[in-house]
């Protein structure tokens, strides 16, 4: 860390009053940066059975900051958030796929727009309490890779990797939980906040109902062609889903498709099913970083990676074509639903990926 | 530690827990129940109810005992539930319930201005009733800076206004509601002196139970009920009567009472000490909001210009001191005190004010320790913001200690943040 006593680096983090991002913040200063706290305020609409917790993770966040006797400033992101975030998050599920709004908050609020504000008013660099590690300008594996975040990072820029510190990248959480309570950190054992708060709580179908409008549909046996029963609405639906057909007992059912125009979810239930499992994926807004050495920079072996497909998934080994956007993997994986991200990884480096395109 | 936020909350008194604990399990029984210790039990809560209507210089019947003040300020407001165009008026400081009550009963709602000193103003009130106008509500003290209102010289208003439309033709009523939540403990509320049709009285907030509170209804006044069932309190609120919490309230009510002139002088005491010590122990000079010839004596609102209260309060509870900005209610939304806007603060003075109650809890000695960490605290807060030079504080820093602070976290960009 930076040892420049006379004039100590500015770092701007982001807190939520989480313990992760407390700890981050106590850690920066112990190092001798010059730390500014900022809440982000990304949402506050309390949803139907769900009070939006906002106002006290705000103040979680700066109790923190306070007692950190640092500075602490609030960013007031809602317009910019619902824009890019959940506006794409509803157009995507229309469209019948399942997308993930933490890359996507990553990739435009936190390491985009946070970033430049950030940097606009002095910081030197941004942190986060997210695990992952910035060395070199290359994102790379957490050391704990049970909680390796990289998966939500892939898609933030070169330059926003390069300023970006992630204190915890090389700390087990167990680690981080001692520091905080060292630190006497009094939300040490809040619970945390697993992505997006209000699809956590409330769950994404009582969230999308507040947004589109869904009508009942029939469910069709792949196989046999016969109408099994009704959905409440193919958006809620997801391939590769066993859970909440509500068709009675014997062998689960698994979503091997949907007809989006139609409003018609295809059902089956032989697990060997063609579009339940594969080993080629294909790609789109795939998005590829260079690997930068002392010696310059080169291009990863996109014949030789490993990637996953869900947020602490095992990394399977895979090789990638540029020219057909196709990912090719070692192993039959149960297909993940379009619109979720596939991420490469160049040994302990994260040089990129896409979006799942069907 | 000292607790120094007897406006949002206050303990139970033993005495009133002692009161309430036969009724849990004891003596349990349903008093609508026909065998005789339930009969006894009527007895015997009636007796209680009666004696906590004397308080108030009324009689059982003209009260309905609630879950609280906030839903007995809902209750008085249905009274607009007959007047389809009914207009209420409502001081611009009332707290949330009355405010929300009034927007959801009231076809509009008029807002009548206070001065700097969150006073009343008697001119605007009598400018803004109308020919529609029902009901109006102003809480004897605020919640945020414990202003007294002048009851009576508004009822004055009130009855003259009567007389007119008496005399006009004009059969719509007028009536004036008062939220009592604060004062309770520090004020007579004989209802007679006070010239109110609606009042709101609230256990919590002296020293009784939570979840119970009464309104006094006077007589002719028309509500509509807010729950339907077996008829209890006159039908305005059916369910079985919470017979423990109406006994604490009511031994908390009759206890408050006989303790006023007592405890007045106690806090005045406190509140002036208090204010001595914090002025001259810090570098920012505190303004003390509210009205210093009419406000309840346990309160002590002070706003630290350039400071950020939050801040204080959360380096105060690491020192062992509780207390709140303006209400609980309204901070925990993250909102700007709607109270101290009224009154014409600044943003930034909203920012830095705090709101300091004194209760029966503290000591003398506490208020000086609590008045010089207060101090010490919001001097730490104004040399990290570069709100004092360093030399200001190496020379007044006589008898106060200050933590060890990074001489580069005071550049002067860095100021106070505003959400």
């Amino acid at each position: 860390m930076n040892s420049d006593i006379a004039k100590p680096k500015t770092v701007f983090v982001g807190m939520s009053g989480g313990v992760d991002s407390s700890v981050t913040a106590v850690l920066l200063k112990n190092a001798g940066y010059h730390v500014v706290g900022v809440y982000m305020k990304n949402w506050s609409k309390d949803l139907p059975g769900m009070k939006c917790p906002w106002a006290e993770d705000l103040a979680d966040a700066k109790r923190v900051a306070t007692k950190l006797d640092i500075d602490f400033r609030i960013f007031d992101f809602e317009t910019e958030y619902h824009a890019k975030v959940v506006d794409y998050m509803i157009e995507e599920f229309r469209k019948g796929n399942t997308p993930n709004p933490d890359v996507m908050c990553n990739q435009e609020i936190k390491f985009k727009l946070f970033y430049d504000i950030a940097m606009s008013q002095g910081a030197d660099f941004i942190a986060t309490g997210h695990y992952a590690v910035s060395e070199d300008g290359n994102l790379k594996l957490a050391t704990d890779t049970n909680k390796d975040q990289t998966y939500f990072l892939y898609r933030i820029s070169d330059e926003a990797i390069l300023r970006t510190l992630f204190p915890l990248g090389k700390m087990l959480k167990p680690e981080v939980k001692q520091l905080a309570a060292e630190f006497g950190l009094d939300n040490a054992y809040k619970k945390e906040s697993m992505g997006v708060c209000f699809v956590g709580e409330v769950g994404i179908k009582d969230f999308l109902q507040e947004y589109i409008e869904v009508t009942p549909g029939q469910i069709i046996d792949r196989d046999t062609g016969e109408a099994l029963g009704t959905h409440e609405g193919a958006v809620f639906y997801t391939i590769g889903q066993r859970h909440g057909l509500n068709l009675g007992g014997g062998l689960p059912y698994y979503v091997v498709g949907k007809d989006m125009a139609k409003n018609l979810v295809y059902v089956s239930k032989n697990l060997n099913h063609l579009n339940l499992w594969t080993k080629t994926l294909k790609l789109k807004d795939v998005m590829i970083r260079q690997i930068h050495q002392e010696s310059g920079d080169i291009q990863p072996n996109l014949s030789k990676l490993t990637c996953r497909v869900r947020h602490r998934a095992p990394l399977i080994s895979c090789t990638f074509n540029p020219e057909t956007n196709e990912v090719t993997l070692n192993e039959e994986i149960k297909h993940p639903a379009a619109g979720q991200s596939v991420v490469f990884y160049d040994g302990d480096i994260c040089i990129g990926g896409g979006i799942i395109a069907e | 530690m000292i607790y120094l936020d007897f406006a949002a909350a206050t303990p139970v008194h033993p005495k009133v827990l002692e009161t309430m604990l036969p009724y849990f399990s004891e003596n349990f029984y349903n008093p609508s129940a026909p065998y005789l210790p339930a009969k006894h039990l009527r007895g015997e809560y009636e007796a209680k109810k009666s004696a906590l209507a004397q308080t108030i210089g009324a009689k059982s019947p003209d009260l309905v005992i609630t879950a609280g003040a906030t839903e007995s300020i809902n209750l008085a407001f249905t009274v607009l539930e007959n007047y389809p165009d009914a207009e209420a008026l409502i001081l611009a400081t009332e707290h949330a319930s009355v405010r929300e009550s009034a927007r959801h009963y009231a076809k509009t709602v008029g807002e009548i201005s206070v001065d700097q000193t969150g006073l009343i103003d008697l001119k605007d009130l009598a400018a803004k009733i109308t020919k529609k106008t029902v009901l109006i509500s102003v809480a004897i003290a605020n919640n945020e800076l414990g202003t007294i209102q002048p009851l009576s010289e508004i009822a004055e208003i009130i009855r003259e206004i009567r007389e007119q439309r008496l005399a006009a033709g004009n059969l719509t009523p007028l009536y004036l509601h008062s939220d009592a939540s604060q004062a309770a403990s520090l004020l007579d509320l004989s209802v007679a002196r006070l010239g109110v049709d609606l009042l709101t009285l609230n256990s919590a907030k002296v020293y009784g139970p939570k979840g119970i509170g009464a309104l006094y209804i006077s007589r002719g006044v028309k509500l509509s009920p807010i729950s339907y069932g077996g008829g209890q309190e006159m039908g305005l609120r059916s369910g079985t009567e919470n017979v423990p919490l109406l006994m604490g309230f009511a031994e908390a009510s009759v206890r408050a009472k006989s303790h006023i002139s007592a405890s007045r002088k106690k806090y005045e005491k406190f509140n002036q000490l208090f204010r001595q010590i914090l002025t001259e122990k810090s570098f920012v000079t505190p303004k003390f909001l509210g009205n210093k010839k009419h406000q309840l004596a346990n309160f002590c609102p002070a706003c630290f210009d350039g400071l950020d209260a939050e801040r204080l309060i959360f380096k105060l509870e690491d020192r062992g001191i509780l207390l709140s900005t303006g209400a609980a209610c309204a901070a925990s939304k993250g909102q700007k005190s709607h109270v101290l806007s009224a009154i014409g603060l600044t943003d930034s003075e909203i920012t830095g004010s705090l709101r300091v109650t004194f209760g029966e809890l503290n000591t003398e000695e506490q208020i000086r320790e609590a008045a010089s960490v207060i101090a010490e605290v919001a001097n730490q807060e104004a040399k990290r913001i570069g709100l004092v030079s360093d030399e200001v504080v190496l020379k007044e820093s006589h008898d106060t200690e200050l933590g060890q602070e990074n001489p580069t976290a005071s550049s002067p960009d860095q100021g106070v943040t505003h959400e």
